[in-house]
């Protein structure tokens, strides 16, 4: 495979040329309440090309037949010329380098034979229907995937990297009369059939939490102090603020570019963000991004003042700045371009309870069941949570939807735990028609001092 | 070759169908209003399904090596759940159009062209315009163990552009786009430039929210948090899984008499038109609701194998993965107002285009609760500025009983035709 990138290099008449290629096989077996919905080994390969000239603009072809590569590298050198700009683009350094990668299997999924994966799965989904009359329906979902992947360019990077991830994903719905209710566990990891073992509590967590919801009453609509636990923290930072650190955001656009100016404040002292490539066996971890940059810790906001920002390389040459590594692509089908890896808010002091403790009447807002921002707006919706009342943990709550705009929230950001974790959730990151990117979160508790939280807001 | 591969399938199964699909497309980008960015995608992708000792089984790949292909659906099927799936006997198709001879040999200098006439309708100082061109041009064939086998080419053309307009902390973001399987003619892109440019205008001015349970016209863009719930609930694999409120109530009037929504695959140039499903079932029109009444849902074989009715042509098929049901084009029925009728009939309210978070939570209930992201304020009739910190909330199968106003003009977008609706009752509030 090394040769025939380096021959369609070769061949190639662009002033810069890079090749990614990957084969895959991929597993996924489903069930949708007792009935298996399929059980399935897939194959994929592919490659992409993406030609850069001086004066031109990028030009980029993706295809699934690998003995088209030559042409293929032809026809993203004329793509690239068919653009002409009078502001060039241009590619900050990296270090030109020749590495094999493989990252640890955590026991290889492809030594695993497709009917032991259907039972696992099957006994995970059948504790969740047998926990309780009310469990109506469920879904519970094994992927898994091995990657062989090739990355090289024509300054001379060549790198290889085999790449497992493994994900697990429990739905229950509880229905009595006419309230049905939902609850959602997911893992996801770089990892392999390892990972997916002893996941017996997630699947009963989810079946009790939808039983429970059933009872509980909707949250009545309005303004509350809010503690995030690590799981919301960790998407919330990663859908409100995390895409608009990622430099494409704002390279072209002076204005956004005022906005997210480096050294602005952003939260208090006790507020630090940043997002880590390079920790280990995360979803999104990789040893380099599909630009052959190596990944890094890239601190974002260092005790509440805004430090630093994602790159590719063409973001960094255009700001001056360094690339981060975070140039990424879901697939050969797509182009590299400024995606988060693993994202945090950094550990602060104390435990949950000390964030609960001065609140009269407040929100405890857990899991997250989905998130959108559009752009400083934010809306995330909370798998469940809690009232707290005095001080102390209450009563259950459903339908905890928390909207708000970033700035502000991000200012109300009070108190920071030191009760970090890595989520490992599953699901990924959209972007710019790709998805999902695997990614994760990471946060300890975190709690807002006033937020808006939806349920009925009239 | 879909042929031979049935051919080394069926000597080790029962029954098997098959569907190749092959795509080539060319996508211009245009950042802050030039051209920055080409690219050429080409895909292939063959998936099988097989019943073996009454299992089924799937597999699907890019690589084409159709032996191994059967070697992995007949794993499948080693561990697949049983099933007494009926494949389709061959059959007449309708004529429908999904080809554009003019869009497949589209060039980049056609499609720069196209999108720079968009691009430069919307220039403006202050407004940064982002613009997507792509031409898809690709074939299907479907084919199975009792003789189906049928082949068709697609086209697709996108145009879609965006405007985002930064001042200080407050950014606007106003976007529109064209799909079909034609090449848009000038009055499209000026139709398109338009959109936009009236509801940058709008956004000139910012307007404080309203509160109450006020009336709210959703344009076709911004109807989505209504009918995404009755998407998902006349999904037969819903009403099979016992999680539609639809479920038991075909024949029964849930909605308001002005509403008709049909799935109509035989669109002339549509983005969801096909004569024939992936499952060699031929396409058929399928009324959802006609006056407020609901009429049925779609269903795929399998479904509708377990469902005890007739599939309704509605199977959709990657390559990797089962088919599934899915709609084709949704056209709703046009109502009786114009746009400004429907605006003046409003003392005070909104105007929504955008929510965020559509599809978040429990989608299926109706229940939806949502910041806006592009809302204007209507105050006697007249839009006076841009909503920003407002939510919306209500459940939508009970706003849709009672509609205060349809319009008349139907927008097509892609595989969406909708006119803008009034609904009055919808609860608003300040964030």
């Amino acid at each position: 495979m090394k040769n025939r990138l380096r021959d369609a290099l070769k061949s190639s008449r662009a002033d810069y040329t890079e090749i990614r290629l990957e084969r895959s096989v991929a597993t996924a077996v489903t069930f949708r309440g007792p009935r298996l919905e399929g059980a399935t080994v897939s194959t994929d390969e592919g490659g992409f090309v993406r030609c850069l000239n001086r004066g031109c603009g990028w030009g980029m072809a993706s295809f699934t037949s690998l003995h088209d590569l030559p042409a293929m590298v032809a026809r993203a050198h004329e793509l690239s010329r068919a653009v002409r700009l009078d502001a060039p683009i241009l590619l900050a350094d990296v270090p030109v380098r020749e590495e094999d990668v493989a990252l640890p299997l955590g026991g290889d999924v492809r030594g695993i034979p497709l009917d032991v994966k259907k039972r696992h799965l099957e006994s995970l989904n059948a504790l969740m229907l047998g926990r309780d009359r009310r469990i109506v329906d469920t879904q519970a979902s094994y992927r898994d995937e091995v990657v062989e992947y090739w990355y090289a360019n024509s300054e001379g990077t060549l790198l290889s990297v085999l790449r497992p991830e493994v994900n697990l994903s429990a739905v229950a719905v509880a229905r009595d009369q006419g309230t049905i209710e939902r609850a959602l566990e997911s893992l996801g990891r770089r990892a392999g059939w390892d990972a997916v073992q002893r996941r017996e509590p997630q699947f009963l967590d989810a079946a009790d939490r939808a039983v429970a919801l059933l009872d509980a009453p909707r949250v009545r609509g309005g303004t509350y102090p809010v503690v995030l636990d690590p799981k919301l923290a960790g998407v919330f930072i990663h859908e409100a603020f995390g895409h608009l650190s990622e430099a494409d955001f704002v390279y072209e656009n002076r204005p956004a570019r005022e906005m997210m100016t480096l050294g602005r404040r952003f939260g208090g002292q006790h507020l630090t963000v940043g997002d880590d490539g390079s920790a280990a066996a995360l979803r999104g971890t990789l040893p380099f991004d599909d630009e052959g940059t190596p990944t890094r810790n890239t601190v974002l906001i260092q005790n509440g003042v805004l430090v630093g920002r994602l790159h590719s390389r063409e973001t960094a040459a255009r700001l001056n700045e360094a690339p981060t590594g975070n140039a990424r692509a879901i697939s050969f089908r797509h182009p590299p371009i400024v995606r988060m890896t693993n994202t945090y808010i950094a550990k602060g002091e104390g435990t949950r309870d000390d964030l609960f403790r001065d609140i009269k009447l407040g929100i405890y807002a857990c899991d997250a069941q989905g998130g959108q921002t559009y752009l400083e707006d934010f809306s995330f919706t909370a798998g469940h949570g809690y009232m707290i009342r005095d001080g102390q943990l209450a009563e259950r709550v459903k339908d905890v939807v928390i909207a708000g705009n970033l700035f502000q929230t991000m200012d109300r950001i009070d108190r920071v735990a030191g009760d970090f974790q890595w989520n490992e959730l599953g699901g990924g990151c959209g972007k710019a028609g790709q998805g999902p990117l695997p990614v994760t979160e990471g946060a300890p508790h975190v709690r807002i001092s006033e937020a808006l939280v939806g349920g009925s807001v009239a | 070759m879909i042929v031979q591969l049935l051919e080394q399938a069926a000597r080790r199964a029962e029954l098997a169908d098959a569907s190749v699909k092959t795509d080539e497309t060319l996508t211009l980008l245009f950042e802050s209003g030039r051209l920055k960015r080409t690219s050429w995608t080409e895909e292939r992708g063959v998936s099988l399904r097989v019943r073996a000792q009454g299992r089924l089984g799937v597999a699907g790949t890019t690589a084409a090596r159709p032996d191994h292909l059967v070697e992995a659906a007949l794993a499948s099927a080693a561990v697949g759940e049983p099933s007494d799936l009926v494949l389709p006997a061959p059959s007449p198709l309708p004529p429908v159009r999904t080809h554009s001879p003019a869009a497949a040999t589209a060039s980049v200098a056609d499609l720069a062209a196209l999108g720079q006439r968009l691009v430069e309708r919307l220039s403006r100082d202050g407004w940064q315009v982002s613009a997507t061109v792509e031409r898809s041009a690709g074939s299907v064939r479907v084919a199975n163990s009792r003789g189906v086998e049928a082949a068709y080419d697609v086209t697709g053309v996108w145009l879609g552009a965006e405007v985002t307009r930064v001042t200080g902390d407050d950014i606007l973001m106003v976007g529109d786009h064209y799909a079909a399987a034609d090449l848009p003619d000038e009055a499209v892109v000026a139709r398109l430039a338009d959109s936009i440019r009236r509801r940058v205008g709008w956004a000139e001015r910012a307007a404080p929210p309203p509160r109450g349970e006020l009336p709210v016209l959703f344009t076709p863009a911004g109807s989505n948090a209504l009918f995404l719930p009755v998407r998902q609930a006349c999904l037969g694999k819903a009403v099979l899984q016992g999680v539609s409120p639809l479920g038991g109530k075909v024949g029964e009037r849930l909605f308001d008499p002005a509403l008709s929504l049909t799935d109509d695959p035989w669109l002339a140039g549509a983005s969801g038109s096909r004569a024939i499903d992936d499952e060699g079932v031929v396409t058929r029109r399928q009324a959802l609701i006609r006056d407020g009444v609901l009429m049925g849902f779609i269903y795929d074989l399998e479904t509708a194998a377990r469902a005890g009715v007739p599939a309704t042509g509605h199977a959709r098929r990657t390559t990797f993965g089962k088919p599934s049901a899915g709609y084709s084009n949704l056209v709703m029925s046009p109502g009786a107002h114009s746009w400004d009728e429907l605006v003046a009939r409003i003392p005070d309210g909104l105007i929504i285009d955008d929510l965020i978070g559509v599809g978040q939570g429990n989608v299926i209930s109706g229940a939806f609760s949502h910041p806006v992201a592009l809302a204007y304020r209507v105050t006697g009739g007249e839009v006076v500025g841009r909503v920003k910190d407002a939510a919306v909330a209500g459940n939508a199968f009970e706003l849709l009983s009672r509609v205060a106003g349809l319009g008349r003009e139907v927008e097509r977008r892609g595989s969406l035709s909708m006119p803008a609706i009034l609904l009055e009752g919808v609860s608003v509030a300040p964030r």
